[in-house]
Order: structure tokens, then sequence, then C-alpha cells
């Protein structure tokens, strides 16, 4: 692949941006700027207040077709945050995005040296020098022109699953929807009257079941894993293994999304008492309330009182530092059920805070109003729970609300209000390369710019698996990710970058050295003027370099980061800092 | 159909609605109320749990809005009543409002706002400082485009007759900008210093500070900077126009043909004067005393045309005005007044000792004052002439003048201010009395003037009570002169016979173009319309001026736009409910010493000092808000600004519809016992977040109402929230992580501050939001549980915070504080009530729009076709609102394959 050459000397232009101080406070702009506004090729220099902002793409532009200009350096936040933003300031000047090299002064400078201004400068300036030397050495690539297939294969059948398959088949995608387990439905299907409408879960996965039945574009494969991945964005090839058949099945398919939900707390035996006869999780109580009629009845015997522990398993510091959001609105709804069935019994809520937020307010306050008690014990003193020598249960709990005053209540039921984890997922994890955060659930490339999307092209999350929701949040996010799948496939190609590997195949040996290396399995052998030379699929290579160092003749090149771009950013950084 | 889908409100759920469906392929069409994408996400400092700053999240989203090449933007726009039709799809009137500015040609430069001369709280700093009425809605507004704040016209420029930019020159002289001033007047006419003393000043009639303590010194301020320019040179000091080559002659050099020449003159053409009298000036020189205008100010005045060129033909009377035109000008311009006074009509009115008013006044201003010392004179009339001519034979030594008037004092056309003038200075006056006869001695010199009683009847066409005879009630009053001053009119003899002629000897003009019958003629002033006064005169000048180049130029004559154009005039009382509480301004009121026996013609009313100016121009309310003081415009250098420019409605039929109209901040006033609106340093969340934000209205977080850095920080959660006593039972969700995130920013601005949150329950739920609580508190920020009850002030500001310690035993605790923050709640915004005309728009009980089936069509409403995203639906955080407003533009997509309601679009 040979790119056209851009003549010398080069003219770059080179944005520094306060970031509205995130950098300038820390970061003495001006005297970046200064520092490298004499750079060979470079023709301007400027600081800007946010170079993200429209009237600073605007002055981009007008400079950009000005003063011709054929590469382009913004020094400012991550490449993660605003690398598509500038790119597509370059496009739409009608330069080539590739000439574009994002320089982080703000992680790497400001942030990481509050208490050294000068130090920060210093390399930021370092830093802005090895950009300009990468941009100098740029090439004008083009993006990959990929076709992509309006397919998309969702991973799990519960209702934020169901929901985004028929948000997919509406807007005319195909959908192979894949359940691990052998019937669909997830952990709404096995709920009652959920809040905050009372809508039961298990009518509504009925009636999506059925809207999906509907769909002929949806394949439904339950008993059914994802088991492999290839190919490239848009066009991705994942094998299916489906319990009790030996061959997989295989599909092809523009994007995946996962929505693989999350499991519930499961608590140590003797975490508040779990184990003992009358110590039951929040999906156990909720399951014996949606299965019974009347005032409520435990192993046969009236149940007259309950204590609600809230935040087993949650807020942890040293474990699950996490809030699962949804935990408290449950117990509340319970705890109405409950009054409803039977206004005598009596009700304790032992919590931390009481989190019904929005219109989930209105349950915590019928709560009180009928009936139930709450109480609120310091973090540092958890309540415990004890069997009695006459056979039943009491909790102990410091209540904060009265004075510290510490309270045993004689109980016939505990219910430990468990919040939700990750769901072990090792497998499909591994082979979809998603990330997972600190608190295990997977991670989405940003909250706000882009909350379903992963770093792995074309693979969105949706539902629980990203972390704890609500039903209908699970959902809500199941129909963003049809939205932004649609995005993708909808138009039928997809522009990639092109910041892949290269073999120079005159030079290459053919030992094989490189094939092992490569993670994607990109790298291939052929026959090339009767002898064996590497070839890396441009569609399949992700541009993780990792092939480069390895090849003893140096015969691999990642386009965007050549060798001769990363020696000149190396010597540029180097060079002795300004003091 | 003119697009798949429109998107209401541009906040960043509507924002990422439509940059998805733009990413679908469906064209979409975004109407926002303000002048720039963003909504509220946008003005915020950071944003949790990732405390990226939230100009580096909107900023860009904000800018692939305005880019896309699939979503068109109304920015500044109403959405005005939306129906659905018959085929599902929905069309819409859509309120284009007028931003004034021609954003084509806009370039953001911030110059209009630098030069504008109105400060108005900016609401997008939450009201911490002033914006101007010029301005660009904040630094990262996308557009950045300048719109002009306009309420309407302000009561004393739509009373003006001559369309003077009263309240243009008050704000100006409020900046200190006299001689822009100035030049905003002699815009309207030349007459600044002339109008600046004889003028009645029907703006400070109109006046809305004239509602609280006392109008706004309107005409002295005019006065104030014709006097400053003048003594600093003569003319009018601006260039020279260059000729058109086009000549008009005017016949007149009243206020009318003054300032129709000026006008004119400025537009190029050769203009000439002709003048009867030996000096122009009309009835400014030959009528007016000069204790009320002085001679060298008319002089002063008139040099401002003269020295464009205009000349003035004085003792040059015109009978025959088609030899006039025949002399080879373009057009001709009556502007000759009511020069013939009324008679008296009355035996014995020939008498020696009997004058007409306007005869009385000329001789006075020629130096040929007849004799009137020591004696008794009887003026006739009610008018403000009958007033000058009272106050004049005052100062001519007549030892008692009495004005005979034939109805009651209330009826007197004079102006007020002269009756009480007129009053103080010894003049008497005869209310109900009418002249029968004019006693005359032998010598055929008056004596007397025979009178009789009258009483007032039925009101007559006017609305005025017409006086009517009191048989038998006859009386004299003795007396040595008689001056009448019953009215006057015009001259009818040099156009008798060429055109058309009114009642009362007027020539007759088409009102609003000015021309006659005959097309090269037009007639301006008290000529068309019998006696008025100088500022009616001066707005028919400019028009005739108007009118006369537009014919000339062959265009249409069409509208006056500088009188027939205003926006209607704003609500005097909508102006005062703007604000709470005035504080009160001592009026500032002409020092003039009247004598009860005046001896001398020295101008009466003093000039103002400059201190005095600032002081009468900075109680100025702007009405209008924009004063038209023409800043922006001159300072434009792109040539944008239109403040001609009007709003425009369309009408566009859309797929479908989604309402992302975001919702109300809580107004903390509500909740009186938190004080704020009373206690300076009880300030709301989305102001210390102002505080916070990048582009901070100061550089530093300080309470506002001291400047002082504080160092006790007291958060108060769950204001307007969780509370039945304000209606809103729910949970705002938000308040409780912004207020952490505050916490979190505020100690790293300022290490030494404590910071103490005052909370219910603290709802960190979502992703990370636990981790950053618990990483608040580890930063030192404390947080004690309960409801605050109330906040008190001390002398020094300082907040006394008071509490039930709950956590600690229930004591009542009041804890000092610098700053006091309420973390104020969400409320819904009520105006998507209005959106739809035909079928209403299902709102829950809290009147969020209504989702019926939340759990698993979010986004959906009670109407097919009509979505919604974002808090329009209920509280939510920004990550919430992204995700709904994807969800939301997932089921428009369906909407829209279902119906196969759908346009070609560009991607």
């Amino acid at each position: 692949m040979s790119e056209p050459e851009i003549p010398e000397p080069r003219r770059i232009g080179v944005y520094i941006c306060h970031c509205g101080g995130n950098i300038s406070d820390y970061v003495d702009v001006a005297k970046v700027r200064d520092a490298l506004k004499d750079e060979p090729d470079v023709v301007v220099a400027e600081t800007t207040l946010f170079a993200c902002s429209d009237g600073t793409q605007h002055e981009m532009i007008r400079d950009i077709q000005e003063k011709k200009l054929d590469g382009l350096v913004v020094a400012s936040c991550s490449p993660k945050l605003h690398q598509i933003t500038f790119q597509g300031v370059a496009k739409r000047a009608g330069l080539n995005p590739y000439t574009y090299t994002q320089v982080n002064v703000r992680e790497q400078a400001s942030w990481a040296h509050t208490d050294d201004h000068a130090g920060a400068t210093a390399k930021a300036i370092g830093l802005v020098k090895a950009g300009i030397a990468k941009t100098r050495l740029s090439k004008e690539l083009k993006p990959l022109v990929v076709k992509t297939l309006p397919r998309t294969m969702v991973i799990g059948g519960g209702v934020a699953g169901l929901r985004a398959a028929i948000g997919l088949a509406d807007i005319g995608l195909g959908v192979y929807l894949v359940e691990r387990a052998s019937h669909l439905g997830g952990w709404v299907g096995q709920l009652g009257p959920m809040f905050p409408d009372e809508h039961s879960g298990h009518d509504h996965i009925s009636f999506l079941l059925a809207e999906v039945a509907k769909r002929p574009s949806i394949t439904v494969l339950t008993n059914a894993e994802l088991v492999s991945k290839s190919g490239s964005f848009g066009n991705y090839i994942a094998e299916v293994r489906v319990h009790g058949k030996d061959e997989l099945v295989t599909t092809e398919v523009g994007t995946i999304i996962v929505a693989t939900g999350f499991d519930t707390y499961q608590p140590e035996v003797g975490e508040f008492g779990y184990g003992i006869k009358g110590v039951l999780t929040l999906p156990e109580f909720t399951k014996l309330v949606d299965r019974t009629d009347g005032p409520l009845t435990y192993e046969g015997k009236p149940v007259r009182t309950i204590s609600y522990i809230y935040c087993v398993g949650n807020r942890q510091v040293g474990g699950n530092e996490y809030c699962s959001k949804f935990c408290c609105t449950a117990t509340v709804h319970a705890s109405i059920k409950i009054a409803k069935r039977d206004s005598t019994v009596h009700q304790y809520h032992l919590h931390r805070d009481i989190r019904t937020y929005g219109k989930y307010e209105l349950l915590y306050t019928e709560s009180r109003e009928t009936g139930s008690v709450f109480l609120k014990f310091p973090d540092e003193t958890p309540p415990t729970v004890e069997l009695m020598d006459d056979g039943g249960l009491a909790v102990t709990v410091v209540d904060s609300l009265t004075g510290n005053e510490e309270l045993k209540i004689p109980t016939d039921l505990v219910v430990l209000v468990t919040g939700s984890v990750p769901r072990e997922n090792a497998d499909l994890t591994s082979v979809l390369k998603l990330p997972v955060g600190v608190d295990g659930f997977y991670n989405e490339i940003h909250p706000k710019l882009r909350p379903v999307e992963t770093v792995v092209a074309g693979v969105m999350i949706a539902g629980a698996c990203q972390g704890p929701k609500t039903s209908s949040e699970a959902v809500a996010s199941g129909l963003a990710a049809v939205t932004q799948s649609a995005g993708i496939l909808l138009k039928g190609f997809a522009e990639l970058d092109p910041l892949v590997a290269t073999v120079d195949q005159a030079a290459c040996t053919g030992c094989n050295k490189c094939l092992p290396s490569c993670p994607y399995e990109a790298i291939s052998l052929i026959q090339c003027d009767g002898r064996e030379v590497a070839l890396i699929s441009a569609a399949v290579c992700k541009g993780c370099g990792g092939c480069v160092p390895i090849c003893p003749e140096n015969a691999i090149d990642l386009l965007g980061y050549t060798n001769d771009q990363m020696m000149a950013s190396i010597e540029a950084i180097a060079k002795e800092p300004v003091s | 159909m003119d697009y798949d889908v429109m998107v209401i409100g541009s906040g960043i759920g509507g924002m990422e609605s439509s940059i998805k469906l733009g990413d679908m392929g469906y064209k979409v069409l975004l109407v926002e109320k303000e002048a720039s994408v963003g909504g509220r996400m946008i003005l915020l400092s950071k944003v949790f749990p990732t405390l990226d700053c939230a100009s580096c999240i909107s900023g860009p989203k904000m800018s692939s809005t305005i880019n896309h090449p699939n979503i068109t933007t109304k920015l500044y726009s109403e959405v005005m009543g939306i129906q659905r039709d018959s085929d599902g799809a929905f069309h819409a009137s859509v309120r284009e409002k007028s931003t004034f500015v021609d954003w084509a040609a806009c370039t953001g430069c911030s110059e209009c706002q630098t030069a504008c001369t109105v400060a108005v709280p900016d609401e997008f700093n939450a009201g911490l400082v002033a914006r101007r009425a010029a301005y660009i809605a904040f630094p990262q507004a996308v557009p950045k485009k300048a719109v002009i704040t306009r309420a309407g016209t302000s009561p004393c420029v739509d009373g003006c007759p001559a369309g003077i930019k009263a309240h243009g020159y008050v704000s100006l002289i409020r900046s200190g900008k006299y001689e822009e001033a100035f030049q905003l007047i002699l815009d309207a006419t030349p007459l600044v210093g002339t109008l600046g003393r004889a003028c009645y000043a029907p703006c400070e009639s109109e006046c809305t500070r004239g509602d609280l303590e006392a109008t706004i010194p309107i005409r002295r301020l005019k006065r104030f900077v014709a006097d400053r320019h003048y003594a600093q040179m003569q003319g009018p000091g601006i260039e020279l126009p260059t000729s058109n080559g086009k000549s008009v002659a005017i016949v007149g050099s009243g206020p009318a043909g003054l300032t129709a020449g000026w006008q004119l003159a400025r537009l190029g053409y050769q203009v000439r004067i002709l003048e009867a009298e030996a000096k122009a000036g009309g009835f400014l020189r030959h009528a007016l005393p000069v204790y009320r205008l002085p001679e060298h100010v008319v002089e002063q005045d008139i040099a401002n045309v003269t020295a464009l060129g205009v000349e003035i033909l004085t003792s040059t009377k015109v009978t025959d005005l088609e030899a006039l035109k025949a002399e080879g000008y373009d057009a001709v311009l009556l502007a000759t007044g009511t020069p013939l006074a009324t008679p008296l009509g009355v035996p014995g009115e020939d008498a020696n000792g009997v004058l007409t008013g306007l005869d009385f006044l000329r001789r006075v201003r020629l130096g040929n004052a007849p004799d009137l010392a020591g004696k008794c004179v009887v003026v006739v009339g009610g008018g403000n002439v009958a007033m000058d001519n009272a106050r004049t034979a005052r100062r001519l030594g007549a030892a008692e003048v009495r004005v005979a008037y034939r109805r009651g004092r209330e009826e007197m056309p004079a102006h007020r201010a002269e009756i009480d003038d007129a009053q103080v200075e010894g003049v008497a006056f005869e209310f109900l009395v009418a002249p029968i006869t004019v006693e005359v001695d032998e010598s055929g010199a008056v004596m007397g003037l025979r009178c009789q009683r009258m009483q007032l009847g039925e009101p007559d066409a006017s609305g005025r009570r017409s006086p009517e005879p009191v048989p038998g009630s006859e009386f004299v009053i003795a007396c040595q002169a008689i001056i009448s001053a019953i009215g006057m009119g015009p001259d009818p003899t040099p156009f008798a016979t060429l055109t058309n002629v009114a009642g009362g000897g007027r020539i007759a003009v088409d009102p609003m173009t000015l021309q006659t019958e005959v097309p090269y003629l037009f007639a301006a002033g008290d000529v068309t319309s019998g006696a008025s006064d100088i500022t009616q005169a001066v707005g028919a000048g400019r028009r005739a001026a108007y009118m006369i180049d537009n014919w000339i130029q062959g265009r249409v004559l069409g509208n006056f736009p500088a009188l027939d154009d205003l926006l209607l005039v704003v609500d005097k009382k909508e102006v005062l409910a703007r604000q709470k509480t005035y504080s009160h301004r001592e009026p500032i009121v002409a020092d003039t010493s009247f004598s009860p026996a005046p001896q001398d013609f020295d101008e009466l009313e003093l000039a103002m000092t400059e201190a005095e100016a600032l002081a009468g121009s900075g109680g100025c309310l702007d009405c209008g808000i924009c004063s038209e003081c023409q800043a922006c415009v001159t300072a434009c250098p792109a040539d944008a600004i239109q403040l001609t420019k009007r709003e425009q409605t369309s009408e566009i039929k859309v797929g479908a519809v989604v309402v992302s109209t975001g919702y109300k901040l809580f107004a903390a006033d509500l909740k009186p016992e938190y004080g704020y609106g009373t206690y300076a340093n009880v300030i709301t969340g989305m102001q210390m977040d102002r505080l916070l934000a990048p582009t901070r209205p100061f550089n530093t977080v300080l309470r506002p109402g001291d400047g002082k850095v504080p160092d006790r920080i007291a958060y108060i959660s769950c204001t307007g929230s969780r509370d039945k006593t304000l209606g809103n039972p729910l949970c705002s969700k938000v308040c409780c992580m912004y207020s952490v995130k505050q916490n979190q920013l505020i100690m790293g601005t300022l290490p030494l501050a404590d910071v103490t949150m005052h909370y219910m329950d603290i709802r960190a739920a979502g992703k990370r939001y636990n981790e950053f609580y618990e990483q608040s508190k580890d930063m030192g920020a404390t947080y004690i549980k309960g409801r605050v009850a109330k906040i008190s002030e001390k002398e020094n500001g300082d907040l006394i915070v008071r509490y039930e310690d709950i956590e600690n035993g229930g004591k009542i605790v009041e804890a000092e504080y610098d700053l006091v923050v309420l973390a104020v709640g969400i409320q819904p915004n009520r105006d998507v009530e209005a959106l739809f005309t035909g079928e209403k728009l299902g709102l829950d009980e809290y009147f969020y729009v209504a989702e019926p089936d939340a759990d698993l069509e979010p986004g959906r409403t009670d109407i097919p076709g009509v979505f919604v995203a974002g808090t329009a639906a209920g509280v939510k955080d920004i990550v919430d609102s992204i995700l709904h407003a994807g969800a939301a533009a997932a089921q428009v997509a369906a909407h829209l394959e279902h119906s196969k309601i759908k346009t070609e679009a560009l991607v």
C-alpha cells in the first residue's frame, strides 16, 4: 500500500486547549505555544479556551483552508474523548484526517502534575513537540470502506435483550437472539407485579415473547452460547454452540449487542444470619410474596413481623462498593404488597439511606403510610441477626434516628436486601474481549459520550450487564443500543481507520514469528514470487502493533504510527527539556 | 413531508435523539427556543461521577448537532401548535422569533455586546451577573451568534410623535455616551436643543418609572446632551453627505421644514428652504417665548441644517408652488404651519389694545413689544399659546394678567406645567367665561372685556363638555389690553387653487405618505393638521422626507418604518413585575426658581449637572429591554444588526415528534424559610455550578453578598423535592449527586473550606455513584442527616442554619456558615401543555409527559407518533437522559418504518 507523499516543508497547525482551566490552571499554555511556534513546519500556533467548541472548530477549518495546512495537532485531552471530534474537523476542512495528531496534555500533563506547574508545562511542551513530529511524517491514508451486514446478534434473552431484538427487527434489521438458558425471559420473567406500575414481570415477558414470535427476522437460539467471533467491524462471523448439538451455528452479523444481565448477590452462610431458617434474600422473599395470596405465611406459620436489612452485599467498603440502585425501591414495594395483604404485619426497614429516587419516592411514602417503620443504622454498626432460645429470630440494630438506641426486634422473617452482582461470564468476556470495570460489570467507552459502545468496535452493551439498573432502565439502554446499531448498519457500509500493520514483502523472510503474536488472527502466510511471506488482513487487523517489534527484519510497519513517526516523536520528546 | 421527525428542545436529550436519528438516515428538524443548542448541561461545571467538564461532553455534541447533514436546526424558535393529520403525520407552526441580527453575516465577535448600553440579569449565569441586551448566549454557544433581546417598544419611544428613541438616548447617557446620545436624537431631527427645552415630553407622560416615584427626566436629559454638544462644537459633527444630484424645495422653516430639510440633505439632496420671515425657525423663533427657548438654541439647531449645505432663503414668501417647482426642483414640500390667528369674533375687536396672541409673541421676539407696563391684560383662551402670552405679558410689566377661558381648569388644553407655572408667576384665571364685547373708551382704546358666565353642558364630539351661557350673568373685566389666543390656522393661499383643501384651510394629504393630489407636492406639519406641537411637526417632517426620497427614487412610498413599524409597546405591568422590589430613587426635578412677578426673559430652567444626568438616566427601567440606542449597529463590523427584522412563522409537516423540552429548576424563593432571594449568601446549586464552571462569572468561588471567599459552606438537599408542602413529593434524583460533585470541586478549589451537606438520604444510585459519594467523604466533606428547618442571616451576611441533629441525639443545633447552597430540585416544564392543539398530550399526575407503558416502551407517549426524550418524561440524570433519548430514537425509527412516512435524507 502506498500513500501519496505530501510535499515538504509541511504546513502544520497546532492548537493548545485551556480546557476551561482543566489544562491552563496547571500548564502555562501560552508558554507551550511560544515554545513551538517557531518549530519548523509549524504555520499556525494558537491557544484556545475550548478546542472542542464549535467556534474553535470553525476557526480551525478556516485556518486549514486559508493557510493551506496539511497537518493538524490539537493538544487537549485524551484521544478517547476527542480524537474523532478533531478528525471530523479535518475532514470537514478537506484535510486528510490521518494527518491529525491528538496530544493529551490534560490527563498526561495538567491532571497528573497539579503540584508542579513548571514540570507540567515542560512535559506538555515535549508531548506537543512529539505530536508535531508525528504529524510531520504523516501520510494521507484512506479509510477502509467495508460493507456492513444488516443483522445484529443480541446476546441475552432477558427483558433488555428481548426488547432490543424487537426494536432491531422493527427498523428492518435481522436478529440472532442468543440465550444461554433453556428459556427466554431472564430475571424479569420470574417477577410478579413490579414497581412502579404494578405490571407483572411475567406478563411483560410473555408479551415480548409473543412479539418476537411475530417477527420472522428474529432467530432465537436458546441453550446457546457464543464461542467465537472473527471477521471485522460490520462483518462479524460469530459461532454459536447450541447445547446438545455438535455442530456450531455460524452466523454473519454486523454488530453485537451484549445484554447478559446480572446475578443477585448470594450471602455467605452466617452473613446477617443467612442460613438460619427465616432469613431470606430479597429474590427469595419476592418469590415467596408473588407466589402466595392472603396473609403471608412462612413454613406454615403466619408472618407477623418482618425485618428488612438493606445494602447486603452492597456499599461495602472493601467489598462491593457500588449501590445496586433498584433494591430500595423493590423492598419498599414489597412491603406495600405485604401491608395490603395484612395491614397488621409489623415491618421494620433497617437501612443506610433509602434510595427511592425520582417517582419511586411515592412508594417509599406509601410504605411508611401503610405502617412500615424505617430505622437507620450507622455504617460502622450493622445489625445482627440471631436465633433465640425460643426458636424465633431477633434482629439487633442501633437506630441513629432515635438517639442511637440499640433495639432488639423479635421477628418472624429477616429479609436481606441483596443487590446485583456481575454475572459470571468469563467465556463470553474473553471471546468478545469485553472491557470489565473495577466493579466487575462491563464498561462502556464513556457513560455520556458513548454510553452503549465498548472499545470493541461494533460490540454494544445494554441492560444490567453494564451495571445495576431497573427493568425500565435496562429496556431503555437496550433500545439505545438498537439506535446505535442501526446508525452503523442502516447505511450499508462503514469506514474503518486504516491504522493497520503492513508487511514489506520484499523484506519479509516468511519466518512465521509474527503469526502467533496476533491476537486477532489477522496474519497469514501466502505464496509470493515462489516464497512464503506474511500478509496482514487490513479488515481484521486492529492496529495494536503487537507484531511490529516481533519481526526480526523490521519488515512490519503500522500505518499512522510508523517506525519513522515513533522514532521522530521520541527524538522530539527526549530532547533536553526547556527550562 | 418536510422532515421525518421534529425534535423539540436541544438539551442533551434532544441533541442525542437528533444525532442518532440523523445517523440512522432520518431527516430531523430540531427546534430550540434559545439562541444556542445545548440546553442546561453546557452551563454546568463538571459532571458526576467522571468529573469530565460539561463543556468537553456537551460542546462536541452541540457541534455534531449543528453540523450534521441530516439535522436542520431552527433556533430562537418556538413550536406554536402541533396537530396530527389524518395520514398520521403532523403539521406544526414554528415561530422563529426575531434575533434582530442577520445570522448569515454575524461572526460572533461580541462587539455588539461590548457596545450595548442595557444590562439585564444573565439567565445563563443563573442571574449571578448581568448580561447585555445584545448578547451571545454564553461563550460556548453553538452557533456563536448574537441576539438582541427586545420585549417590545418602550412606552417613551412609543409615545413620541417624532419617533425619537428616548429610551435609547437615556441608556446612552447612563453609559456616559453623551455625544452618541446627541447623535441618536440628531438622527431624527436637528432640533435637539429646542426639543430639550420646549417639548411637552409625551415620553415622560408614558414613562413607567412615573408609576414608582417620578418619571425619568427625559426631556432635560436631551437638553443636557445638546448643551454638551454645542459647548464643544457648532454644527452636527457628522460627515457631509455626497450629493445625489436631486433637489427639493421646502416652503417654511419651522420644525417640520427644518427636520425634512435635514433628513433630505443627509440623503444627498440639495435642499432649499424658503422662509417668508426675515429669520428662519418659524414658531420656534416667532412664537415661543425666549424664557422657554432661548434664541441661541434655535440658532444652534438651525446651524445643524445649514452645515449640510441646506440653503435657507429668508424673507421669501412663496405664493406660486407650480412656479417654484418649475425652477427645477424634483419635489416640493409645503410646511408653512398655522400663521393665521383665529379672530375673537366679538364687537370691538379692532380696538386699540386688542392683539392676537401670535402677533403679540412675534412682536416681542422681534423686539417690538407693546408697552404693557402697569396695565391690566386679559388673555382669552386656554391653550399653550394663551399661557405663553400671559407669562410674556407678566414679563413686560403688566400689573395684572387675567386669563379668560370658557371652560374650567380641567378642560384647558394647555400643558399642566404651563398652567401651574403661569399661576406661580402671578397670572390669574377666570374660568367659565366667554367674551361678548370689547369695551372701548372714547379714544378707541380698550377699557374692558364684557364677558358672560358659562356652564358646562353635555360632552361634545371631542368628549369635552361644551360651555353654555348662563343667562343674565354678564360682567366686565376692566383692562387696558386684550390678547386673543383662541386658535390659529394655515394660510391656504399658495395651494388653494392647486390641490384639495380640507377643513380649516388645511392642505389635504394622504396621512401615511403626506403626498397631496399633486404628485410632486408633499406637505407636513401644522399646515396639514392644524395647530399641534413641535414633536408632531418633527415626526411629519421625517415622514415627508422619507416619502419624498422614495417618490423621487421611484420606490413604493409604503410605511414610514421609524413611526409605523414599531414593535408593540410593552405592558408597563410586565415591566414592573420583572422584579419584586425597586429601590427608591430620588426624582431629579428641575431647580427652577419662579418669581411671582418675573422681570426678565432669561431662560427659566437650569441645565442639569452631569451627576444629575447620570442619576436621572440611571433610574430607567429598560421597559423594552433593548433601548434601540444603535450602539450595536455602529459597533458591528459585519453590519449584521437588523432592528427592523421581524419574527416569522412557518408551517411544517413532519412524520413524528420528539418532545425533549427538559425541566425547570425549582424556584427556591418558594421556600421562604431558607431565605433565597432575601439573604444574599443563600444561592442555588445551579448558581454554584456557574461559580465553579470554566466560564465562571468570577474567577473564584465567592459569596455574592460581599465577594468574600467562603470558608464554611453548607448544602441543603431536597430543596423543593420530597416536600408535600410544595406540591412536589417526588425525589429529583440529581441533587444529591450534583451536590456531592460540587462538594468535591469546592474542596479542590478552596482546599481550606469546610463543606457540609445536610441531607435526608444520599441517593447515590447509579454506576460509580456510590463510590463517588464515598470518595467525597474521604476527601473530608461532612454529611449530616436531617432536613434543615430554617436559615437566618447575621448582620455580617453569615448564615445560621437551624436543624435537628438526628444522628447525635436529636438536639436542636444552630450552625454558622458563610455560604449556603440550596440543592434545588427538578420541576416539570409545563410549556409542553401548549405544544399540541388538537389532541392533548397525556401528562402524569405530576405534569411530566406520561409514558403509558414506561416498562417496555420508554419514550412512547399516548399520541401515536409522538415520543418523549429525557427529563420531559420525569427526573433523570444526564446518563439516563442520554440512554432514554437513544431509546426514543429507536421508537421513532420503528414508528416511521411502520407507517412508511419518510423523506429522502442525505446519508
